[in-house]
This record gives C-alpha cells, structure tokens and sequence, in this order.
C-alpha cells in the first residue's frame, strides 16, 4: 500500500518538473502542433475531436444516464428482484484488505461520476465557480481511485480470467430474464463481474492517466511523445476522445454494478460491507463456486 | 464599414519580417502575465531556401468557430460583427477549445495550487468581453477595449510593414488582392490558416 503511495507521489513530482521545461503547446513546439490541423498528412484528429464532442458526446452520456435506469426500472417492474434467505449460513467472501480497498474506490466513484455528468452538462448548470468546483473535486476523487486501482486489479486478478461458465452465463444473461431460482453456471465471480472488473481497472487506469493528461497539459513526458509519435496537441485531442468513450461505458456498467447490488439481488450489498455472502444466494448465484467450496468441504 | 461587416485578421507573409512587434505590444496593452501569448509569431519550414516565411497568428475569429461547438459551459459568443469572444466567469478552464483550436490560440495561465488551470485567455481583437465597456472590471480581466473607442487592434496598429491587417473582411481581401495584383510574379498561395478560418461559408 505504501509502495504505491511513494510510487504515486514521485510520479507527481516528477510532472512537476516536467512543467519547468519550455511549454510543449505555446512555445516552439506550437509550429507542430498547429501544422497537423487539417493537412492531408496529419491525423485530423482535431475537426474529429470537434466532430464528436459538438455532436455526441453529451448527447450519448444523456443516453446512458435516462436509458440505463428506464431499462433497469422495466426490469424492475417485470422481473422483479431476486430474493435468497438471510436467515441461513453465510459464506466468508471478501477480507477487511478486499473491503478497504473497494469502499475507497466505491467513494470515490460516487464522487467521479456525478461531477464527470455535472461537467458534460456545465452548459445546464450556467458554468462558473461551481462547475469549476466540481471539476476540481472530479481531480481530487482521481487521487484516492488512483492509489486502490492498482491493489484492487491484483488482489481480484486470478479469478477474472475467462472460464467455460461465463459463456454459459452469458447465454443466460445470468438468469435474470427470468422469475425461476436455479443455479447459474458462475465462480467466484460471474461474467458480469468479471466484465465489470476489467473495465473498472484497466479502463479505471485509461480514465487516469488521460484525465490527468488533460489536468496537466503542457507536460514534457519524453517517453510518451516517442512512444506515440503524436505531437502534444494530438496526445491531448487522444486523451479528450478516449476519455469520453471509455468514460461512457464505465459509467453504463457503473450504474449496473449498482442496480445489481442495490436493488436486483436483494441484499448483496451487505456481503462488501460484512464480507459474508449468504449461502442461499451462493448456492444459486455462483453454483460452481458452490460446488467447489462444498467438495474443498469449507462449508 | 457596413452594418454586415465581418472582422477577419490577415497577415501578409510576404511582408512579415519576424519582429515580434504585434506579440510585444499586445503582451503590454493588454498587462498579460508571463507565460501567456494571445499573439505569436510563427516561422515555418524554416531553413528551407525558398519556402521558409513567417506570419503571426492568433486567435482568428473562425466563421465556424470549432471551440465555441466543444465548449460544455457554452461560454463563448460570436458578436454580430464575426469577433468570437468568452465569458471568463463562466469558463472552467478545460481546455477543450484548446483541443479544437486549428490555431492553438487558447492559453490557459497556471494559477491554482497544484497546477489548476485558471479560465482560458485569448485574443479578444482588442474588443474586451461581457463585462460593461471599458470599465475595470472589463479591462482586468480581457484588456483594453480599443474596438469601442474605434481604434484599430494593438498589433494591427503597431505592424510597422502593414503586413498584419484587421478589419471587414471585405476590406480586407480588396487590399489583399490588389498587393497580389502589384507584384505581379509568382504564384500565390491563400494566406496561412485561410481555409479554416472561413472555413463552411
């Protein structure tokens, strides 16, 4: 833990001194920039970056945050939650580690996302001292996500690879289309939330690392610049693009994670606060792991 | 100038001779601090014989203007006459127009701690911002307003070869085409940045 915050705090330290050399945008290096705008050798990046984000991207973020709810509200009133005994013995699921590191992400999200909307929609919210306090809470929730992401992608790593199971759950859509309990074909963990799980860290790490582009801006990282070939105003234009694109789906699967744990299956939230899953809502949730765990005979 | 006049920069780059005056002088009328431009003198394929010249750039007033579609606070506005200018209490300092910018022209001065950025600056063509005319509260934050006393941009006023002109546009491709009329040799290309500053009309 200790390790990343020094890791985390040198990697600060050392944008910092990245900004005492010469502006990457507005000095010399201007020529470059600008010269890539429209020329037929240059990637265009810029009248595409302006294509989408005129056009789409606030629009498609509306989309996600009406439509996903609507969907889970049909489902809601269709379908209905699932319901397992509370009353029965529980599984020990997640260790104090598991759960410290997830409730620190988990704020930190609540604190993301609805500054991330506020910032899409700064238009609706007339702009100024407020949207401007949001943008910089949106930075400060970076820093706390940004010092879990990594123990959280290792200390889940090992059960998130694909398994025959999340095919089978797939084709099932984990048997929430339907009323009936039976057991789901799902280990420790099921497809969604093996889905979940790269798309919050791996995506959690591109959302980082293009935001904090856009946050620093005039940067000198030599290594990125040779790496990419980009010039830095098409790093950023880059950065801005993939930052709204991956941001969208974190956000739609966001909001699933929550509907899922919240409201589907009735009580699960609870097994991330106590660590204890009930046996009822293993035993049919995660039937391979329960299978496992029953021969290892750990119940 | 006609009631439908258009203001357009235009800067000869057969008459720039690269001496900063423009950028100089806008830097001082306007009491920018270090490390902001809103006027920048450019030279490009520079060292090669033949090809190398230099022009000024700034913002240029885009007929389209691409960062007043990708700004999410909506804080510019185009005034009737085409000069694109933006509410800096209303800015949240992104950098979005930066991305969409064909010039580079915004610049985002670092004031906060921890390296925020402060609301966007640029060139206003000399023509203040939202705030009440040429009051302090205008002038401290965009400049002066020298568009409101009917005076000609700062750098415009100052380019000692006239090769950077400000005005209706109009005006100003009548004076365009007859110094290409008068040379007489060579062949002319559209000014740099041409394209996209009228770009869609």
């Amino acid at each position: 833990m200790k390790k990343y915050l020094f890791l985390f705090i040198a990697s600060l330290f050392l944008t910092s001194a990245a900004f005492a050399a010469d502006s990457q945008i507005w000095d010399a290096m201007r020529i470059q920039n600008i010269l890539e705008y429209g020329q037929d050798e240059s990637l265009k990046l810029g009248p595409l970056f302006t294509m989408l984000q005129a056009n789409y991207f606030a629009q498609a973020f509306l989309a996600v945050l009406v439509g996903v709810p609507a969907v889970f509200l049909l489902h809601y009133l269709v379908i209905g939650p699932k319901v397992f005994s509370h009353d029965g013995k529980k599984v020990y699921t997640f260790s104090i580690f598991n759960r410290i590191v997830h409730q620190i992400a988990a704020i930190s999200f609540m604190v993301l996302v609805p500054t991330g909307f506020i910032m899409i929609f700064g238009a609706n919210f007339g702009g100024g001292d407020f949207v401007r306090m949001m943008k910089d809470l949106h930075g400060l929730a970076t820093i706390s996500f940004a010092i879990v992401v990594i123990p959280m992608f290792l200390m889940w790593i090992k059960d998130m690879f694909l398994h025959l199971d999340d095919i089978k759950w797939l084709m099932i859509v984990g048997g929430y289309l339907s009323k009936t309990k039976r057991p789901v074909p799902a280990g420790k963990f099921n497809a969604g939330q093996k889905t979940w799980y790269w798309l919050a860290t791996l995506g959690g790490m591109i959302m980082i690392l293009t935001g904090a582009s856009m946050y620093f801006l005039d940067f000198n990282i030599a290594m990125i610049n040779s790496l990419t070939g980009l010039s830095q105003i098409d790093l950023l234009r880059v950065a801005a693009i993939l930052h709204a694109v991956v941001g969208l789906a974190v956000v739609a699967l966001f909001f699933v994670h929550i509907y899922m744990s919240v409201f589907v299956i009735k009580g699960a939230i609870h097994s991330i606060i106590t660590g204890y899953k009930e046996e009822e809502e293993v035993k049919y949730l995660h039937s391979s792991w329960y299978k496992k765990l029953k021969k290892d005979g750990k119940l | 100038m006609s009631e439908l006049a258009k203001m357009k920069f235009y800067c000869d780059d057969q008459r720039c001779i690269e001496c900063n005056s423009c950028s100089v002088a806008c830097a001082e009328a306007h009491e920018l601090p270090t490390g902001v431009s809103r006027r920048k003198v450019i030279t490009l394929n520079e060292g090669i014989f033949g090809k190398e010249f230099s022009t000024s750039v700034a913002c240029m007033h885009c007929t389209d203007a691409p960062c007043e579609q990708v700004c999410p606070v909506d804080c510019f506005y185009i005034r009737e006459d085409g000069i694109v200018l933006h509410d800096k209490e209303i800015c949240i300092g992104c950098g979005y127009c930066l991305y969409a910018c064909p010039f580079g022209a915004p610049q985002f001065p670092r004031d906060g701690a921890f390296g925020t950025k402060g609301a966007m600056d640029k060139c206003t063509m000399c023509a203040g911002g939202p705030e009440e005319t040429n009051s302090s509260a205008e002038r401290e934050l965009y400049g002066q307003n020298r568009i409101a006393e009917g005076k000609v941009p700062m750098c415009a006023a100052m380019c000692s070869t006239k090769a950077l002109l400000v005005g209706d546009e109009q005006e100003i491709s009548t004076i365009y085409r007859k110094r290409v009329a008068s040379r007489g040799k060579g062949v002319q290309s559209a000014p740099y940045g041409w394209s996209e500053e009228y770009s869609k009309q």
